[in-house]
This record gives structure tokens, sequence and C-alpha cells, in this order.
């Protein structure tokens, strides 16, 4: 049995939470927050012990994992305390919000012998995970584009994310997951970025909410990927991607493929079981990618295994990112890498 | 009894596919009448005029002399001879985009144009078309709020420039998908926006069909006068297999709302099932654009009235394509001639 610790009762650490829940061979030993209050609330609706002291977790040797779903600005010292301790930590993504705290945890990892994963969930989306196998199954041919639209209203709800020193903003926070996409079915890091990272309407805070990143991989193929917080408080959770290739071209968005759909009064809600809107408790869990996300991790321990997105390759959508966020304050583009 | 007075319109050049829109509208428009056509293809002029029951000429000064109107549908390159030709015999114009193929040659259409007060209509028939009109509506009208990011596709099948071969042929057509594409979201962002482009950056990525001369893969970035931003991929890398044509989209924020618009989306399905591998295939209902085009051509002519798009927007249309090729090449944001 794998001992487990959540740190985070936010909306990721509920979402993980609930899928360490339904996770076989693993039982969760104790949930963490600062805020007693909320900690309490959440620990009692999931049915776990909540725990105050950090200290407790890191010192429990029946916790092995710690998986932190804080704000991005307490990754590093979080991590690297929960490594320090011996523990594999599984972390939120972005890992960190500049190179240095990204590569004080690869370090940290590396000399402590523990696995260290950045919760890069989109790689385990079922539609994206098909996308990826008919790229490397030869379909598409080589890549020459890809296409990528990520959007919603701001998550305002979390003032840290309306924080450009502890979120990073949208491009840090939201185009990550595209950019580390775009690194995966590319192989690699891109060589040239291009951006324009902006403060569209959210003008009462010090937060980019839209980003528009052009990116050039060593192969000649190029990529597109917009992040979008600057949208209005009605419009759904939206994701799609476009990948041309030399012999054909791949399409998906989350908005169309919604195979239930419930009118209730003046409401309409949209299920579908492996992809968004996400409702824990609601869907069955085994086709969920926060399932699948953690059950890579679980493996991993277990086989030891490198996990698909450990540090070295999270650090790669971090890299490109900041980089982004560089070119547009430049106004030129940015070599990435070395 | 009156007089009906008509437009005779004559074809100088139609070896782009949109000759054939273009003169199926005219015959629908009562004031206009189809008196010729010339290419220097003589096979492809007498297609044309077998198609449309109109008389080939071999020499354009013919042809120009019993005309008071020419469409200019030929190769790229060869629009600005022509068109300085029709402008030196005072015909009035409507010229396929891209206008010209360098920004010496556009400017000296345009002092040409306004020398010899013609009616000359630049072919952005998206401005014609009643989703993008109406899109443009909206934001004038102030219903997003201040226009702020303006993010479009203008894709295209990739096995439809192959269909003729001086699509990417660099000598007649001027460039690939960069010089075919860029204009048309180029210039709905400035009708929308009532600004010019300053800035561009391009990266021009690896071709989607290897074989070809030219380019038919890019993205380019652009800022407007106004501070807003843009985005163009206009690249011909739609699948041979894509459901239609290829599409225009444009996504427009603004500070109080967002629009989005896919110009050609209103199709019904149809899935044939007369080969295993039948797949489907989109049947297009919506808005013909290339009709409103032409007749707002014929009655700017017969009223007086002034085009939607006139040279001087023909010639930021090449301004903007030529900085984009710019800006691939030096690898930096260039800012349109």
């Amino acid at each position: 049995m794998i001992g487990v610790a959540v740190l985070g009762y936010g909306f990721m650490g509920t979402t993980h939470l609930a899928a360490w829940k339904m996770m076989e061979g693993c039982s969760v030993l104790g949930l963490w927050g600062r805020n007693r209050a909320k900690l309490e609330e959440a620990a009692s609706r999931y049915g776990v012990e909540p725990i105050t002291e950090l200290d407790n977790i890191l010192k429990n040797d029946k916790i092995e994992v710690v998986d932190i779903c804080t704000p991005t600005y307490t990754h590093v010292e979080l991590a690297v305390r929960a490594l320090e301790a011996g523990k594999h930590v599984l972390v939120e993504k972005p890992m960190a919000l500049n190179l240095g705290e990204a590569d004080r945890m690869i370090r940290a990892a590396r000399k402590n012998g523990r696995k260290l994963m950045v919760a890069h969930v989109l790689r385990f989306f079922p539609e994206y995970m098909r996308v990826k196998e008919l790229v490397d199954g030869g379909h598409l041919g080589e890549i020459t584009s890809l296409r990528a639209w990520r959007g919603g209203p701001a998550p305002e709800w979390s003032p840290w994310f309306m924080d450009l020193e502890k979120s990073g903003g949208v491009a840090v926070d939201l185009a990550i997951h595209d950019v580390d996409y775009a690194i995966w079915v590319n192989g690699g890091l891109p060589s040239r970025v291009y951006a324009k990272i902006v403060n569209l309407v959210h003008k009462e805070y010090r937060v980019h909410d839209f980003a528009l990143i052009t990116l050039r991989f060593p192969t000649g193929s190029i990529a597109v990927i917009e992040a979008n917080w600057a949208l209005p408080k009605t419009y759904p959770f939206t994701m799609k991607l476009e990948i041309d290739g030399s012999k054909g071209v791949v399409q998906l968005d989350n908005q169309t493929p919604i195979p239930l759909k419930m009118w209730t009064g003046d409401k309409v809600e949209g299920f579908a079981p492996e992809t968004l809107p996400w409702k824990p408790g609601v869907h069955p869990f085994p086709l969920d990618p926060f399932y699948r996300e953690i059950r890579h991790f679980v493996e991993c321990i277990i086989q030891d295994r490198k996990p698909i997105t450990d540090g070295e390759e999270a650090r790669k959508s971090l890299a490109t990112c900041l980089a982004a966020v560089e070119s547009s304050e430049k106004g030129a583009p940015v070599t990435v890498g070395g | 009894m009156y007089l009906v007075e008509k437009v005779r319109t004559g074809f100088l050049g139609v070896a782009h596919f949109h000759a054939d829109s273009y003169a199926q509208s005219l015959k629908t428009i009562p004031q206009a009448e189809l008196v010729g056509v010339f290419d220097r293809d003589k096979g492809l002029a007498h297609e044309f005029s077998q198609k449309f029951s109109v008389p080939t000429y071999d020499d354009m000064e013919k042809l120009l002399k019993i005309c008071d109107a020419v469409v200019i549908t030929s190769e790229n390159a060869l629009h600005h001879e022509y068109a300085v030709k029709a402008a030196e015999e005072g015909k009035h114009i409507l010229c396929e985009k891209p206008m010209t193929t360098t920004l010496r040659d556009a400017d000296e259409l345009v002092g040409l144009v306004e020398k010899k007060r013609i009616v000359f209509q630049m072919c952005y028939v998206m401005r014609y078309h009643t989703v993008t009109s109406l899109a443009r509506d909206l934001v004038v009208g102030g219903r997003i709020g201040r226009l702020l990011v303006m993010v479009g596709t203008n894709k295209l099948n990739r096995s439809l420039p192959l269909l003729r071969a001086w699509f990417t042929d660099k000598s007649l057509s001027g460039g690939g998908a960069v010089m075919d594409h860029t204009v048309h979201l180029s210039d709905l962002m400035r009708w929308i926006s009532s600004a010019e482009v300053v800035e561009v950056y391009t990266e021009i990525g690896r071709n989607a069909n290897p074989k070809l001369q030219v380019e038919d893969s890019f993205l380019t970035t652009v800022v407007m006068g106004d501070g807003s931003i843009g985005h163009i991929d206009g690249s011909w890398t739609y699948s041979s297999g894509h459901y239609t044509w290829g599409d225009v989209t444009l996504e427009l924020l603004g500070s109080e709302g967002v629009l989005q618009v896919d110009a050609f989306r209103q199709n019904v399905y149809f899935i044939s099932s007369e080969k295993p591998d039948d797949r489907l295939v989109w049947h297009y209902y919506g808005c013909n654009p290339d009709l409103l085009l032409v007749k707002d051509f014929i009655q700017c002519i017969l009223g007086g009235g002034k085009p939607r798009a006139n040279v001087y927007d023909g010639r930021q249309g090449v301004a903007v394509t030529l900085a984009s090729y710019q800006s691939s090449m030096e690898g930096r944001p260039v800012r349109p001639g």
C-alpha cells in the first residue's frame, strides 16, 4: 500500500484527491493546507485526515508520495522539502515560476533518488492521446504545423492566479499545457519563440490574460498557441487542436463531441465521461485524465520507471513559456534551449 | 422606350479559378454584359469562351476597345501589366488579389487609378460575405467593446493549388501560401479595425507538400496601428481529403466580449456510399460573396459609388504580404512599406 499526502485543497487538490481515492494500492493518509477551516471542510468532504503541520507528513514513513497542488509560487519549497524527506513528488503544472526553481527541484529529485513528475494532464486526455498515437503511427507524415487554442473565463476565484508574480500569468499557467503538448509531438524544444502576451481586459490585476505564442522547431515545423483568460464569464472552458502534416490533418475540440447533454430548468449541462467539464464524483474514473495521470505516476514508482513528464521534460515547456514572455517584452523572437 | 445601360465587361486572364465564379455572377446581372475573354493561354481562353458563350480575343488591345470594364483574373504576376493597360484606356477594373507582386507596381497602379478616375475594385470577397460583414457591424457598433485581438485562419485544401501549375510557380504567382492567403485576413483586419498593419512577424515552416517550389505553411503575427494584435494562418495545408475547399475563421476579442466567425460553416453533410473509403463531404449553402462583389462593381460603375475595397486597399495587402516574406527571411518583425 502506497501512502499518499495531498498538499492543497483547491480545485486541483480536490480533483487529485478524488482520483487518489479511486487508486488501487494507494491510501490517502492526509490532506495539508494553510487555511484550517478550508482544510477541515475539504478533508471531511473526501473522508481524509486534515494535517496542519507539514512535518507530520514529511516525517511520516508511511507516506511515500506527496502530491503538491498548492499555488505555483509555493511549489519549489514544498517539492524540495518533500524530496529531501525522501518522498516521491507529483507537482501540479507549471512546476515552478523560473528555471532556477525548476533546477532546484530536478537536483533534489536526483540527489535523493526519488521520482519527480509534473502533472501535465493534457498528455492523459484521451483525445490528445489519440492524436499522439496518430502522429507516432506516421498517419500524419511529417508534422508541419500545430494550432492550439485554450481558454475560458479568468480564474478570479483564486486571487493568486491573477498575480503575475505568483502564477506567471496566462502564458506560464495556461499556455504551458499546449506548449508541453507541442514539445511532445514535435520531439523536443522549439528553436525559436515569438509571442504577444498582454493584459487585455483585466486592468485591475497585474497579470497577463492573453497569450499568442508562435514556435518554430528545429525540423522546420511551426506552431501557434493561443491561451485566453480574456473571455466573458459565460464562455465554456474550451480547448482545440489542429495538426497538419505531410500526409494528413487532425483536428479536435472539446465542445462538439459532448455525448450527453442535460437540460434542467434554465440550465444546460454537458457531460463527456473522458473530458471536460469534469465533476468529481459524477464520472467513471478509469476514463478520467486525472486518474490516468496519477495511475501513470504510481506505476512509475512501482516499476521504477521514468515519469513521462519528469522534471527535465517539464522544464522544457517552462523554458519555452518563459522565452515567450521574454519575446513579448522585447518585441523580438527569442532562442530557446541551452 | 428607354435605354438600358449595360456595362460591357471583358476578362483579362482567366488563369485564376475565381474567373468562373465572377463570370457566372456577371451573367445574372441584367446591367452587365460579358463581351469577351483574353488569356495568354489560348486553351484556357477557349474553355472559358465555351463555358460562358463569349468570344475570345487573341489581342488584348482589341478586347479593351469594346469594353467599359475588365475583370483581371490572370496569374498574379500579370495583374499589374494588364491593369495598367486597362487603366490607360480608362476602363474600370475588378482585380483579383493579390493586386500586384511588388510594392512599386502597386504604387504605380494607385497613382494611375487616381489620375484616370476609374472604378478600381479589389476582389476582397470577404468584405462582401454577410457573416464577416455582420461581424464588422457588431464590432463597429461597439457590441464587444474596444477591439483588442483578431485571430484568423484562411486555410486551403492542399490539392487545390496543384490544379493550375502557375499557383506554385513563383515567377507567375509571386510566391506560395503567404502571397495567396495573407491578404483576405489582413484586409479583414484593416476593414474591421479601421487601422493599418504596422508590424508583421512571420514564420514560414517546412512544407506539407515538399514537392512544391513555393511555401505552403506559415504563421503571421501582426500589430495594428491602434495597438490591437492580429494573427494570420493562411496555410495550404488542409488535407486533400478535407470536407471542403478550406475556411475563413476569425476570432475577435474585445474589452466587453468575444465574437467568433466561421464564415463558410453553413453546409449540409453528405456521405456517399459508393466506395468503401467514401468520406463525409460538405455542401455549402451559405452566402455567395462573389455575386455581391460583382454586383457592387457594376453598381459602382453605373451609380458612381465607391467600391468597398479600392486600389489603396490592394496596395496595403501587397505591403503586408511582402513584409511577411521579409520578416521570415530576416527573422524579425518588420514594418510594412
